[in-house]
């Protein structure tokens, strides 16, 4: 069963390698790059909200860090692309990790708070440096190539996908977090360590996220506080998260899919009215946490019962 | 040094207003279980009512109050089931599931007003925003604008009411029942359903009467919302969650920080200094200042 569906993702891998060999309007491939990395982003926040049962309301800082990390490495330093945005999914993880160790402490409601508390008052902080260019942002020299950020976005979330696939799914540690989620200190009676394994599950959230973000500097050419490290990034996150499935790896792909289709189409179609965007959000989050326990993943009827059997 | 008492007065002035907005909000954190994270939507929300009902009726904006408290307790009230079906039932983890639907409303709130209200920065004009009382003590002085000092009377007022209601009335035992054991307190005769909405009615009301307060002394946009989610998040988390005799003093304090912030360094950095300061008690001291929280 588990190898059909490893066989499947990677199907639909191979054909999403195969897009830019088909589509060669430049648009639609920028469009397809961003569904990439809202995949991407959707599947980092799914690592602690679902499995881990925390949520982090500053998964923004994570891609800002990244993206400002990879901006001042290239502009200020002069570095090549991918070490600087090797080293801003390092700084991602860093911060993660230095984070991570008093805020998991805190449980439910308090981390969320914290976690927002933290991600708001970096976003301040870089609201006020100077090498961050402050409010204006930061310009980074353009590359004028739609074909290889697809590939590389499609890389980057294609590796943590399969990777978080295996690490979550297949190995223990998956099934590790998820009973730290159910009972944190019923899984330190059976001898686990659940301080440790939120700390990992933290960083493996944090790097891919630092460096989808050092992805999107360059590919935009332009960053600043407001697109990076505004709360937006983690809203959407969220919003693909609980409306696809929480606690799955396929369900924020499909929420993800689903909810960045709609707004590419809302903004083709109705740009006007951008900030209908923001209702409709929270209401299909508020909506799908009411009617949608389970996110559209639960309503398909042979993936019910899969839920059920983990259950 | 001159401005001293003055810093002190204008942030204690301040901080009575959002004593009543973390007293509200603590309230239905004790009954529902439920972190509301559109505290600052309602207080947005409240302050526009206030405002185009006073544009309608050019009545003082003070008189206006319990008609908001009417208004938007009506619509806080349907609301309760919502939040109810979400906590129980068979999700996960019910608590979070709260927080997100909570966070859901916010955003929609926000969106909303963003289409209606534009995103121009008002102020409610009322009959009390121009005078002033002026006190002088040899080389110390304070002005104390009549509009911040009706905010001091009001949350006053509120204050003592919510307290009357709490502790002299059946609905107010049955309140406290709840908040200590939900279970027992069924048992012995509280609906907890109808008490529950009436306390968010009672929460909404309230939010949206001191966003007409705040739209009064300091200024409403439809983007302010977040600014006040953090600043009630700030007084309950100092406070110790539920530990309502922490509130004050830790109102106080948010109001201070603010007024100095404005008078000696650059307001700028006024939210920065509140993030992190919250974000260091929680590390610190998740209870709160006291250690009394839940």
């Amino acid at each position: 069963m588990k190898d059909r569906r490893l066989s499947g993702h990677l199907l639909v891998f191979a054909a999403m390698l195969l897009i830019p060999a088909v589509v060669h309007d430049t648009f639609l491939l920028r469009v397809f790059t961003e569904a990439v990395m809202w995949i991407g982003l959707a599947v980092t926040f799914d690592v602690l909200a679902g499995y881990t049962g925390y949520l982090n309301f500053g998964h923004s800082a994570f891609f800002g860090i990244g993206a400002y990390i990879t901006a001042i490495l290239m502009v200020r330093a002069g570095w090549h692309f991918a070490p600087a945005a090797a080293l801003g999914g390092a700084a991602a993880g860093l911060g993660a990790l230095i984070a991570g160790f008093p805020t998991l402490r805190l449980r439910g409601a308090y981390f969320a708070i914290a976690t927002w508390a933290l991600a708001r008052a970096i976003q301040q902080g870089v609201l006020m440096m100077d090498i961050t260019g402050g409010p204006d942002g930061m310009r980074l020299p353009a590359l004028l190539s739609p074909g290889f950020f697809y590939y590389i976005m499609l890389g980057v979330v294609g590796v943590t996908f399969f990777a978080y696939w295996f690490l979550l799914e297949r190995a223990p540690f998956g099934l590790k977090l998820k009973a730290v989620r159910e009972d944190e200190q019923g899984a330190e009676a059976l001898g686990l360590n659940p301080t440790k394994l939120k700390i990992q599950a933290f960083v493996l959230s944090a790097v891919p996220t630092g460096i989808i973000g050092g992805v999107f500097a360059y590919w935009v050419t332009f960053i600043d506080p407001a697109s990076t490290l505004g709360d937006l990034v983690s809203d959407q996150a969220l919003v693909m998260v609980v409306f696809g499935g929480m606690g799955t790896l396929t369900g924020p792909v499909i929420g993800a899919v689903l909810i960045f289709t709609f707004k590419t189409v809302f903004w083709a179609y109705l740009s006007d009215y951008e900030v209908l965007y923001l209702i409709i959000l929270g209401g299909v989050i508020a909506a799908s946490v009411v009617f949608l326990p389970d996110g559209v993943l639960g309503v398909l009827p042979q993936r019910r019962k899969g839920v059920e059997d983990h259950a | 040094m001159e401005l001293l008492p003055q810093a002190l007065v204008d942030g204690i002035m301040l901080g009575a207003i959002y004593i009543i907005i973390a007293i509200a909000f603590s309230l239905v954190y004790g009954v529902m279980h439920v972190i509301d994270f559109a505290v600052g939507e309602w207080i947005m929300l409240g302050a526009f009512g206030g405002y185009y009902l006073f544009q309608w009726t050019r009545i003082e904006p003070l008189l206006l109050l319990p008609a908001v408290f009417v208004v938007f307790a009506a619509i806080g009230y349907p609301l309760q089931p919502l939040i109810h079906r979400v906590l129980s039932g068979r999700r996960g983890n019910p608590l979070l599931m709260g927080l997100v639907f909570t966070f859901g409303l916010s955003l929609m709130f926000r969106g909303l007003a963003q289409t209606f209200f534009g995103f121009y920065s008002l102020s409610i004009p009322s009959r009390f925003s121009n005078g002033s009382f002026f006190f002088q003590n040899g080389g110390l002085s304070v002005t104390i604008s009549s509009v911040r000092l009706t905010g001091l009377v009001y949350a006053l007022v509120i204050t003592g009411i919510l307290n009357y209601l709490l502790k002299h009335t059946d609905f107010g035992l049955g309140v406290r029942a709840l908040a200590q054991n939900r279970d027992a307190a069924g048992l012995m005769g509280v609906n907890n359903k109808r008490t529950s909405a009436y306390v968010y009615a009672i929460y909404v009301g309230i939010s949206a009467m001191t966003g007409v307060l705040i739209g009064m002394i300091l200024s409403l946009s439809a983007k302010m919302g977040p600014d006040y989610t953090t600043f009630a998040f700030f007084v309950v988390v100092l406070a110790g969650m539920g530990y309502l005799a922490g509130v004050p003093a830790a109102a106080f304090l948010l109001g201070i920080i603010q007024s100095f912030f404005l008078i000696y360094l650059d307001p700028g950095y006024t939210l920065l200094a509140v993030f992190v300061l919250l974000y260091t008690i929680l590390l610190v001291s998740p209870r709160g200042l006291f250690g009394k929280g839940v």
